[in-house]
Order: structure tokens, then C-alpha cells, then sequence
């Protein structure tokens, strides 16, 4: 069996995982630096942008179902083997610097929340084992660790959003657009890099199984629960703390603060962030297979077999923090990136059923002949 | 078979005084060869001695095998190597010159069909499988009064020849699968089988495999209802355990009695099965690391008590825990091997005056013991994982102690990953969990009425996934 193999369901459950988890750390502090209290508004026109790409991507895997081509196959056919690899690299790079910057957000929730402060290494490493160990058993592991968490974590994330509904003044986030409409969407453009977490599906292009033809209603429903609670949560952040939300760089375990009215009764919030901190994990855990499988692609080694070189690669790319802050690559790396990152990002899944389609057409003919 | 077959057979058994031969003569003359402590003495008179001795012109093997050899198995031996076999496993011999029948005398000494001690039920059959295959398989063909129930029989190992039959219902189960298990216990090379159990290590191939991936039950009553879901069972002669393949996790969690009691007290117990296994593993590392790491989670009114209970401890949290777990599997691995009219009271004594004596003494604290002794109780919702989820925890309480919250977090998930992965004949391990499979829920940790279960699991291929309707 291909270990890779993944449902549309369980696609459309570690998307909208993948959506939550990772986007209550830094992010919410960032884009109220950006524009205020109109952070809430870039993140709906970022998933806005996304919307539109998801809805092509998922009309070149229905144009894939018959073919069942990887995506480096198809880019191979139509475009060319040098396109290929250039893809490849940009997606590692994307992939290794969002799985650091994950990491980063972690290892300050555990440090400063936690209180387990260790060094890089020894927090970095284990959960890298972890994530080759998930290469090792395959994609169809991971999500079905997904399904199996799915429901304790999104209990855990509606219990974080809700609890401190009460003290929520709606009014911190009125007026709606005051930081400019013009500023907004480019800060949505700007920050993209935040976004498009549907990336993960190129890796296992060729091993999604679709039954009945049912592709879009899973995952436009998994993007939709995923964006509300993203949105909602990042909305209620600002609310609570107005202004002084730039100034906290970790949402998640600010937000969870209103949920303790008594301190007598323990910090019971904490359990439940922890529970949230297993999405983040796993979208770490994505990321990281994802940068090997574009390893693979890259050099062409074999699938069936866990390449060592290409592992140790990718643990060295990962101490990267060690030597230059996440918030300098936010800076330098990612400013510098945007526009070849959009266009895996954007441009990519805009033309991917085109693409599909061509490369399709191309089997046939050679097939024919 | 050759005319020096009889010298040729005799001569493998050269210095075996179990060997009983008897020369009749019939109007030809046979040679008559029995195993003494296989045979039943009753079944050799009288299905094999007594017509022989009323005959006087018998003409050939041919006609004593059709008329006179009354058993009600006579085959034809073909070969010196199933005459061995027949014979070792308790056949009365016959030859004539190079000829040579088997007549069924096979004693059935044995201990008697009992309730089994390891599925104790208050309601439902009390009939339990015993370690003859023949009665074994009577068990299951008196719940199973069809045609379609079908057995392949089997011999494996070279010394032992053990009989095993790979059972199934034919139209449910998947053919694919008997192929698979029939296929796997032919190519078995070993010396013996003493038990069932060897035999499912033999089906299941996974080198690493920590969760037990083949069922086994002691229960006639359980193998028929899994066979009719599709599952094969195999028998191996000599062992109360039928294995059972394929096998869900979910299986563990549920205990014979729950189909003979009403479902919503099912899902009540099987609800807390699930909460005391997932607490056994969990609480000893959660104690540990909020105790060490994150005490603020713990409320004030315990956590006082807890630094109380723990403020002249010597040992670290962490390794009071490893200790108080380690301690408790000691007594339950020494209660195992201890007679059983001295073990239930010498462990019950063992774990009282050992935990009362630490706590006493100020070794250990109270907490501690009382989270081991609970940890330690609680896995035992899960018998056929037991010993597994005791190293899990122990693994788990070491990362806790080590790294707090995210050792505990980085541990599940690996376990989770490492579980999710597993699979046998194409059935998930983790199902109908992992992947969701909503219509095999109505037998998982919930329970639909037996009448509204309609369909077979769709997590266990089978040829066919409709029960009635």
C-alpha cells in the first residue's frame, strides 16, 4: 500500500488544523503592530486570496484523478525539469523557514508560559525525530493522527475562543477599516507568507484518493470552520487587549488568561493549550515532511527508502534560529522572498489545472502513439 | 507405497515401546500398528480389531477400508510421511504388503469444556475452548449449523505436527485474507508450536510490532460472532486460544459480556475502559511533570496537599513515580508466577504492607502511590495490551520528568503515529477512529442495538458487508 495514501476527508481535517494551528503565536501581535485593531480584517483577505487558489487546486486534483501524476511530474511534462527543481527549492526554503519560525513560537511558549527553558537543541531535536519518524511511516500517519486528535483539539480551541467571550468589548474593534483599506489588503498581501497552509497537498498529490467525485465539499468546509476560528480568535485577542496586543507576542497563552477567574482553581487553561500546541506539532510535523519530500524531488532519490544525508540536512536547517533570530528572517528572508514564494504560493495553484490538463493531454499522446 | 513400506515405517520407530503391533490374520495378512498412549484402546477394538477378528476371507485392503473398518475416518496412505503423521497423531495403522490404511482412533484424553478464567462473564455462554482441536472445532459447528462454515486443515512443525485449521465462513470472509493466513501458516518452518501464540507471531510479520495485531479468545461464542463479521479464526491443537484476524485495537476495549447486556450500559462501561486506560498512562506523567514543571495547573487546595504528602520525600518526583511504577509491576509479574492458592493474598499483602511501609517510612509519598496503584489497576481494562501501555507509561513518566508538557505531548503523538500506521490485510489498526469510519462505530466504544446493526464493519474487507435488510 502507498504509505502516502490520503483521504479527501482527512485532507480537508489536517487543513483546517493546519489553519488553527500555528496562527495564534506570533502572527496576531504582528498584524496589530501592522494596522491595529483591523488585524482580524487582513487575515479575512489573506484567506480570502486563499479561497480563490484553494478553488483551482482543487480543481487540478479532480483533473489529476485520472492520471495520477506527482506534481513534479507534471511540472517535468509541461514546463521543464530546470522549472521543476527551481520549484523544489523554493519549496524547501518556505517549508524550512515556516517550520522554524513554528518552532521558535513553541520553544517561547514553553519558555516563557511553560517554565521549561532548555536550549535550542534539546527542544528542537526531539521534535525533529518525531517528524522523521512520521516520514519514516508515511503521510497516511500523520493524517490519521489528525483525525484521531482532531476533535480534542478543536475542543480545546472553541473552550480557548469562547472563555473569554465576556470580557470582550466589540466595541475595541470598531471602527471597522480605520487603519485604511489600501493598507489592509497590501498588509494581507505582505503577510502571505502566513498563509496559503494548503502547500502540504502538492507533497501527496499523486495519493489522494477521492471518492464519488467529492472533492470541493470537504475542504472548502474544513477551510471555512478553520478560517471562522482563526478569524474569531484573532478578533478576540485584539478586543481583549486593544492596543497592548502588539505588544504580546504570544496570543494563545495571553488569551487564555481571561479563562481563570479564580487562581485557586489552577491554571486548567494551560492543559487546554497544551492540547492546541499537538496542531501545532503537527503542522511542524508537515512542514518537515514536506521539505524532505522537496529534498526528494530535488535529487531524485528513492521514495521507498528514508535517505539519512537528506534527513541530517534538514535537522542542521533547523538550528538555523541558533544563529540568526526568527524575527530577522521574518525581516530579511521573507521580504526578500515574497514574490518567488507567491508565485508557489499563488501563481503555482492558479495554473496547476492547466498544467494538469497539459500534462495529461501530453500521457495521452504518447500513450496513442 | 512400496511392498518394504511396513520394515521401512517400523524401522523410523525403532526403540519407541509406545509402538503396539499386532498381526491378524484374515484370509490375508495385515499388520496392525498403534501409538499406545494416542490411541483409544475402546475406539482399536472396536473400530478396528473386532471386525477384523470376525472375518475370515477378506480379499484385498480395498474391501476391509469399504466393509469391515468401521471408524468413521478410514483414509488411504499415499506415503511413508503420512503415515507418520497419521500415526503420530493417534491413527491405527493397517498394512497389507506394500498397502496400508488409517483408521481414526484417536483418544480424546483432555480436560473438560469449562468456563474459560480469562473471560469470565455474568450473562452469555459459559462454554470456553479447550486444547483438542476436535472439540474446538465442535464448539464453533454447534454455533455454526451451515454449509458455508468451512475449515482448512493444516499440519505445522516438524517434531510436533500440530494440527491447526484456519476456520471461516465462506461469503463473508475474504478470500483474499484466508489465502493470505493459509498461505502464511504452510510456509511456518519451525520445530514445534506449543501454542496458538507462536503461531501468531508467525502471522504477524511486522518486525516492531509493540500492539498485539492478531485477536485471541478463549470463547466459542466470541469467535462465531467475529467469524460473522468476517474475521478468520485459526485453531491450533494444544491451546484454549483461537486467534483471530484481522484485529482492531477497539477489540480490547471490548469484554464478551457487553453484547449480552443491555447497549447503553455497553457504552457506559466501555466509555470507562477508554478513560481509565488513556488516565493509567497519562496520570503518572502528568503528577510528575506538573508537580515538576507547570504546578500552577494543579488548584491550590491540591497542590498544598500533594508538597505536603511529598516534602520529606529523598527522591526526586520523577523518580518516586518510576519506583512506585516499577514496584507495581514487580508484584504483578511475581503475582503471575506464584501458585495461585498463595498469590492473590501474598500480592494483595505484598502491595499494602510494601506501599504502606515506603509511605511510613517516608520513601514514598502517599500521592504517588495511590496514582501508581490506580495507573496499575486501570490497565487492566485493556487486557491484551496490558504489558505494552505498562512500558508506554513508563516511557512517558521518564519524558515527563525529563521535558514536562512537551515530552508528555511529543511521546502521545509518536505513540499516536506509531499506532495509526499499523495495519493487517488492509484492515487499519486504529479503526474505525483512524481513518473515520462512521458506520463501524456502532460497535466501537458506543453500541447500537444488535437489531439496528445491519452492517458488517467496512474497516474488515469481506465479500459481503450486508448482515440482513
Amino acid at each position: 500500500m502507498d504509505k502516502n495514501r490520503v483521504g479527501i476527508n482527512q485532507i480537508a481535517l489536517l487543513y483546517l488544523l493546519s489553519i488553527a494551528g500555528g496562527k495564534f503565536l506570533t502572527l496576531p501581535s504582528i498584524l496589530a503592530k501592522d494596522v491595529g485593531h483591523d488585524s482580524w480584517l487582513v487575515l479575512v483577505f489573506g484567506f480570502l486570496w486563499d479561497a480563490i487558489c484553494l478553488c483551482f487546486l482543487l480543481w487540478a486534483i479532480k483533473l489529476n484523478q485520472s492520471g495520477k501524476m506527482d506534481l513534479a511530474a507534471i511540472l517535468n511534462k509541461t514546463l521543464s525539469k530546470v522549472v521543476t527543481k527551481i520549484v523544489m527549492v523554493l519549496f524547501f526554503v518556505i517549508f524550512i523557514i515556516r517550520a522554524n519560525i513554528l518552532l521558535a513560537s513553541c520553544y517561547k511558549t514553553f519558555a516563557v508560559t511553560f517554565d521549561v527553558s532548555t536550549n535550542w537543541i534539546v527542544f528542537v531535536l526531539p521534535i525533529a525525530f518525531l517528524s522523521f519518524f512520521a516520514i519514516k511511516l508515511g503521510f497516511n500517519a500523520i493524517a490519521r493522527t489528525s483525525q484521531l486528535l482532531f476533535g480534542i483539539i478543536f475542543i480545546s480551541v472553541l473552550f480557548l475562543v469562547l472563555s473569554p467571550v465576556s470580557q470582550v468589548k466589540i466595541s475595541s474593534l470598531l471602527p471597522i477599516g480605520e487603519a485604511g483599506w489600501g493598507k489592509i489588503i497590501g498588509d494581507s498581501f505582505l503577510r502571505g507568507f502566513w498563509f496559503s497552509d494548503y502547500l502540504f497537498v502538492y507533497f501527496v498529490w499523486d495519493s489522494i484518493k477521492v471518492k464519488n467525485n467529492k472533492v470541493y465539499a470537504p475542504i472548502m468546509l474544513g477551510f471555512a470552520v478553520g478560517v471562522a476560528l482563526t478569524v474569531c480568535m484573532n478578533a478576540v485577542f485584539v478586543a481583549l487587549y486593544g492596543s497592548m496586543a502588539s505588544e504580546f507576542d504570544l496570543a494563545m497563552s495571553k488569551i487564555g488568561v481571561y479563562f481563570v477567574s479564580n487562581s485557586s482553581n489552577g491554571r486548567w487553561d494551560w492543559l487546554t493549550l497544551s492540547i492546541w500546541l499537538t496542531s501545532v506539532f503537527l503542522k511542524i510535523i508537515v512542514f518537515i515532511f514536506c521539505a524532505y519530500r522537496s529534498l526528494e524531488k530535488l535529487f531524485e532519490f528513492n521514495p521507498n527508502k528514508l535517505n539519512v544525508v537528506a534527513l541530517i540536512f534538514i535537522a542542521l536547517t533547523l538550528m538555523l534560529p541558533m544563529l540568526i533570530s526568527s524575527e530577522t528572517v521574518l525581516l530579511t528572508v521573507v521580504a526578500w522572498g515574497l514574490i518567488p514564494f507567491a508565485f508557489v504560493q499563488y501563481a503555482l495553484p492558479i495554473s496547476l489545472p492547466f498544467l494538469t490538463k497539459l500534462a495529461n493531454k501530453k500521457t495521452e499522446t504518447v500513450k496513442n502513439e | 507405497m512400496k511392498e518394504n513400506s511396513l520394515k521401512k515405517f517400523l524401522k523410523i520407530f525403532d526403540g519407541d515401546d509406545d509402538v503396539k503391533i499386532r498381526d491378524i490374520d484374515c484370509g490375508i495378512k495385515l499388520t496392525v500398528v498403534c501409538l499406545d498412549t494416542m490411541v483409544d484402546d475402546k475406539k482399536v477394538s472396536d473400530y478396528v480389531l473386532q471386525p477384523l477378528a470376525y472375518v475370515k476371507q477378506a480379499e484385498s485392503l480395498l474391501e476391509i477400508r469399504t466393509k469391515l473398518a468401521t471408524g468413521s475416518v478410514v483414509v488411504k496412505i499415499a506415503s511413508i510421511a503420512s503415515a507418520v503423521e497419521n500415526f503420530t497423531n493417534g491413527y491405527t495403522l493397517i498394512f497389507d504388503n506394500g498397502e496400508c490404511i488409517a483408521v481414526d482412533t484417536r483418544t480424546t484424553v483432555g480436560r473438560g469444556v469449562i468456563e474459560p478464567p480469562t473471560s469470565m462473564v455474568l450473562r452469555g455462554p459459559r462454554e470456553g475452548f479447550v486444547e483438542d482441536i476436535k472439540v474446538n472445532l465442535t464448539l464453533l459447528r454447534k454455533r455454526l449449523k451451515t454449509a458455508n462454515f468451512k475449515t482448512v486443515n493444516l499440519t505445522v512443525g516438524k517434531y510436533t505436527n500440530t494440527a491447526v485449521s484456519v476456520c471461516y465462513i465462506d461469503g463473508i470472509a475474504d478470500k483474499a485474507i484466508v489465502e493470505r493466513v493459509t498461505r502464511q501458516l504452510q510456509s511456518v518452518s519451525t520445530d514445534g508450536i506449543m501454542d496458538s501464540s507462536y503461531l501468531a507471531r508467525y502471522l504477524d510479520t511486522h518486525k516492531t510490532a509493540l500492539f498485539r495485531r492478531i485477536g485471541i479468545t478463549e470463547k466459542p461464542d466470541i469467535a462465531v460472532a467475529k467469524m460473522l463479521e468476517g474475521r478468520i479464526a485459526v485453531i491450533c491443537d494444544g491451546s484454549p486460544m483461537v486467534l483471530t484476524v484481522p484485529y482492531l485495537f477497539v477489540e480490547d476495549l471490548q469484554s464478551p459480556g457487553d453484547y449480552y447486556e443491555n447497549s447503553t450500559m455497553t457504552v457506559v462501561s466501555r466509555t470507562l475502559r477508554l478513560i481509565s486506560v488513556l488516565a493509567s498512562v497519562l496520570l503518572p506523567a502528568l503528577y510528575v511533570c506538573l508537580q515538576v514543571y507547570n504546578y500552577q495547573i494543579i488548584p491550590l487546595k491540591f497542590l498544598v496537599t500533594i508538597l505536603n504528602a511529598s516534602e520529606a520525600i529523598p527522591f526526586s518526583p520523577m523518580a518516586e513515580m518510576l519506583l512506585v511504577l516499577i514496584i507495581f509491576d514487580i508484584l504483578r509479574e511475581a503475582n503471575l508466577r506464584m501458585p495461585s492458592a498463595v498469590g492473590i493474598s501474598l500480592s494483595l499483602v505484598g502491595a499494602i504492607v510494601l506501599g504502606d511501609a515506603a509511605v511510613k517510612a517516608g520513601l514514598l509519598g502517599a500521592p504517588a502511590v495511590m496514582i501508581g496503584a490506580l495507573s496499575g489497576i486501570g490497565l487492566f481494562t485493556l487486557p491484551d495490551n496490558t504489558l505494552v501501555l505498562s512500558l508506554l507509561r513508563l516511557i512517558i513518566t521518564f519524558l515527563g520528568g525529563l521535558m514536562g508538557l512537551l515530552g508528555v505531548t511529543l511521546a502521545l503523538m509518536a505513540t499516536l503515529l506509531y499506532m495509526s500506521s499499523l495495519q493487517y490485510a488492509k484492515t487499519p489498526y486504529l479503526a474505525p477512529f483512524a481513518p473515520n469510519i462512521p458506520q463501524d462505530r456502532q460497535d466501537a466504544v458506543g453500541q447500537n442495538p444488535v437489531p439496528q446493526m445491519t452492517k458488517r464493519p467496512r474497516s474488515i474487507p469481506t465479500d459481503n458487508k450486508t448482515r440482513r435488510g
